[in-house]
C-alpha cells in the first residue's frame, strides 16, 4: 500500500486548467528517488534482521535438495509472480546449480479445476498433497501473512514433513505466528510494494545461501573421493 | 590435478557467507533514471486516459509480465482505478502483439537489450501506433529503441531476481496514478512538441508494416500505420512481403526498415 503521508506536495494544483507539466515531472522524479531510497533502507534493515534465519533456512534447504527434494513456491496475485521468479531462480539459475523448483500457480488447468471443484482455499494444499514427499520444501509468498490458501497449504506441508518457509509483511500476520511455519521472513512495512521489493531480495539471498551450502557439500564430497585433494 | 566435481555443476563459486548489502542500491535512481520514470509515467497516464490497453511482455522472465499486468489491473490500494493491462506470453510474442495491439495502446517490456524478440517488437511499435516502454539492466538498447527506456546500469545477470525490476514497475504504477490527479496534464499540450520537425505530428517518414503485398508488380500494398490502414505505392522498395517494415511519405514507401534499425 502506498502511504498517503508526505505526498501532499505532489498535488499543488488539482484544477483541470493545469497545463505546464514541468513541475509535475520534477515532483514525480523526486518522489521516485525517495521511494527507491525507502525501498533500499527497508531491504537493508530486513536483511539485517533475517540474516541468521536466511543462513539457517538455506542450510536446511540444501539438506533437502541434496536428499533429492523438490521446492514448491506459491502465492496470490503479484506474490504469485514473485513465487514464480523465486522458483525460476532455483530451476534455471544464471550461475550455480539448477535445482528442482515449481511454481504451483503455473498450471491454469490445475488452478481452475481445484478452485472450481474444491474451493480456492485448497488450490495449493491439494497440489502439496498430490505431489510432495517429506524431503520437499514449501515456500509461500504473502504480504499480509493472512491468506487462507497459503496458510492451509503450509499447514498441510508441515503435516507431511516438508520444510515450510513463509514470506510475509506488516507484522507477519497469522503466518508469522503459525507453529507449522519453520521459517517466516517478515518484512516490517505497511507498503505492499516495498514489502515485495524486500521479499525479492530475501528470496535471492535464500537462493544464494542454499547454493553456498550445496557448493560446500560438493567440495567436501570431492575431498573424500579417491584421488581427491584430502 | 584432481578432478574438480564443482566444474560439472558450478559455473561460478558463490561467496562463502551472506553479504547483507548485496543487491541493495539506494542510489539506483539518482542519475537520470528518476526523470526517465517521471516522463514515462506521464506518457502512460495520458495513453490510459485516452483509452489505451497496456500489453506487458517479458519473454525471458514471464513472471514480470504477469506482475506488471496484475499491478495495473488489480491495484493494491482500494479505490485506485483498475486499468486495462494484460500479459502477453506466447512464444511468438511478435505475432501475438501484432494481433493484440491497437493504435493508441502501450507496449511495455522487461528484457535485456539483446533480446531479439523485444528488439523486433519495439521496432514495430510505431507502426502499430503503440507507446513503447522498455525496462532492463546491463548494456543499454540502441538509442531510440523505444519511446521510453528505463535502464538500470548494473551488469549483474541476477538483477532480474533481486527486486529491482519489481521496484521499477511499482514506481511506474505509483507515479502513473499521481498523474491522474492532474487532469489538465493528461492531454498532450501543443507546446509539448518542441522539435523543429515533429515526426509525431507530421507526415514525415511514418513507419508502416505491410499487411498485404501488391497483387501485381505495379499495384499498391496495404499497410498498417499509427493512423490506420492505407494503400501505398511500394515500387521504390519492391518486392515487399507481409510484415515488412517500410518508411512512408506522402503515400509512398521510401525505404525499407531492416533488422538493423533505420
Amino acid at each position: 500500500m502506498v502511504s498517503s503521508e508526505n505526498t501532499g506536495f505532489l498535488y499543488p494544483f488539482i484544477e483541470a486548467e493545469e497545463r505546464d507539466s514541468g513541475s509535475l515531472l520534477g515532483d514525480l522524479a523526486a518522489s521516485a528517488r525517495d521511494k527507491a531510497h525507502e525501498s533500499s533502507a527497508l531491504q537493508l534493515s530486513t536483511l539485517a534482521a533475517c540474516a541468521h534465519d536466511v543462513l539457517a533456512a538455506g542450510d536446511q534447504m540444501a539438506d533437502r535438495f541434496a536428499a533429492g527434494g523438490r521446492l514448491y513456491a506459491f502465492g496470490n496475485g503479484g506474490s504469485s509472480t514473485d513465487a514464480a521468479t523465486f522458483a525460476a531462480l532455483f530451476a534455471q539459475p544464471v550461475s550455480g546449480r539448477p535445482l528442482p523448483a515449481l511454481n504451483l500457480a503455473a498450471d491454469q488447468a490445475v488452478v481452475t479445476a481445484l478452485g472450481n471443484d474444491v474451493g480456492f482455499e485448497l488450490v495449493f494444499s491439494r497440489q502439496i498433497i498430490a505431489h510432495s514427499s517429506s524431503k520437499d520444501i514449501a515456500v509461500a509468498f504473502s504480504t499480509s501473512g493472512n491468506s487462507a490458501d497459503l496458510l492451509t497449504a503450509l499447514r498441510e506441508a508441515s503435516r507431511r514433513g516438508l520444510l515450510t518457509i513463509g514470506f510475509a509483511g506488516y507484522t507477519g500476520g497469522e503466518m508469522g505466528e503459525a507453529k507449522e511455519v519453520d521459517y517466516c521472513f517478515v518484512v516490517r512495512s505497511q507498503s505492499i510494494h516495498r514489502i515485495q521489493e524486500s521479499q525479492a531480495l530475501l528470496g535471492y539471498q535464500l537462493w544464494a545461501s542454499t547454493q553456498r551450502d550445496l557448493a560446500r557439500r560438493t567440495a567436501s564430497l570431492q575431498a573424500t573421493r579417491p584421488g581427491g585433494t584430502a | 590435478m584432481p578432478w574438480d566435481l564443482r566444474s560439472v555443476t558450478m559455473q561460478t563459486s558463490p561467496a562463502p557467507e551472506l553479504d547483507a548489502t548485496a543487491g541493495i542500491t539506494p542510489d539506483i535512481l539518482d542519475g537520470g533514471l528518476a526523470d526517465d520514470l517521471a516522463a514515462a509515467s506521464l506518457a502512460i497516464a495520458r495513453r490510459f486516459h485516452a483509452g489505451a490497453t497496456m500489453w506487458c511482455i517479458a519473454p525471458k522472465w514471464e513472471p514480470h509480465a504477469h506482475h506488471m499486468a496484475v499491478e495495473f489491473v488489480h491495484p493494491v490500494i482500494v479505490g485506485k482505478r483498475a486499468l486495462p493491462a494484460l500479459a502477453l506470453t506466447d512464444p511468438d510474442i511478435v505475432a501475438q502483439a501484432r494481433v493484440s495491439v491497437r493504435a493508441g495502446d502501450i507496449v511495455i517490456a522487461v528484457a535485456s537489450a539483446d533480446d531479439p524478440k523485444v528488439l523486433d517488437l519495439m521496432r514495430r511499435a510505431p507502426a502499430w501506433g503503440a507507446l513503447s516502454v522498455w525496462i532492463g539492466s546491463g548494456a543499454r538498447p540502441p538509442n531510440g529503441a523505444a519511446d521510453h527506456v528505463l535502464w538500470i546500469d548494473d551488469a549483474n545477470p541476477l538483477a532480474p531476481a533481486t527486486g529491482r525490476f519489481v521496484l521499477m514497475y511499482h514506481l511506474l504504477w505509483e507515479l502513473t496514478h499521481v498523474c491522474f490527479e492532474h487532469p489538465g496534464l493528461l492531454v498532450e499540450q501543443p507546446g509539448d512538441c518542441t522539435d523543429e520537425v515533429c515526426v509525431t505530428c507530421s507526415d514525415e517518414g511514418r513507419l508502416a508494416e505491410v499487411l498485404l503485398p501488391p497483387a501485381d508488380s505495379l499495384g499498391p500494398a496495404l499497410v498498417r500505420t499509427a493512423g490506420g490502414e492505407e494503400y501505398i505505392d511500394v515500387t521504390l522498395v519492391a518486392p515487399v512481403e507481409r510484415d515488412d517494415l517500410v518508411l512512408i511519405h506522402a503515400g509512398t514507401a521510401l525505404t525499407r526498415v531492416g533488422d538493423q534499425g533505420w
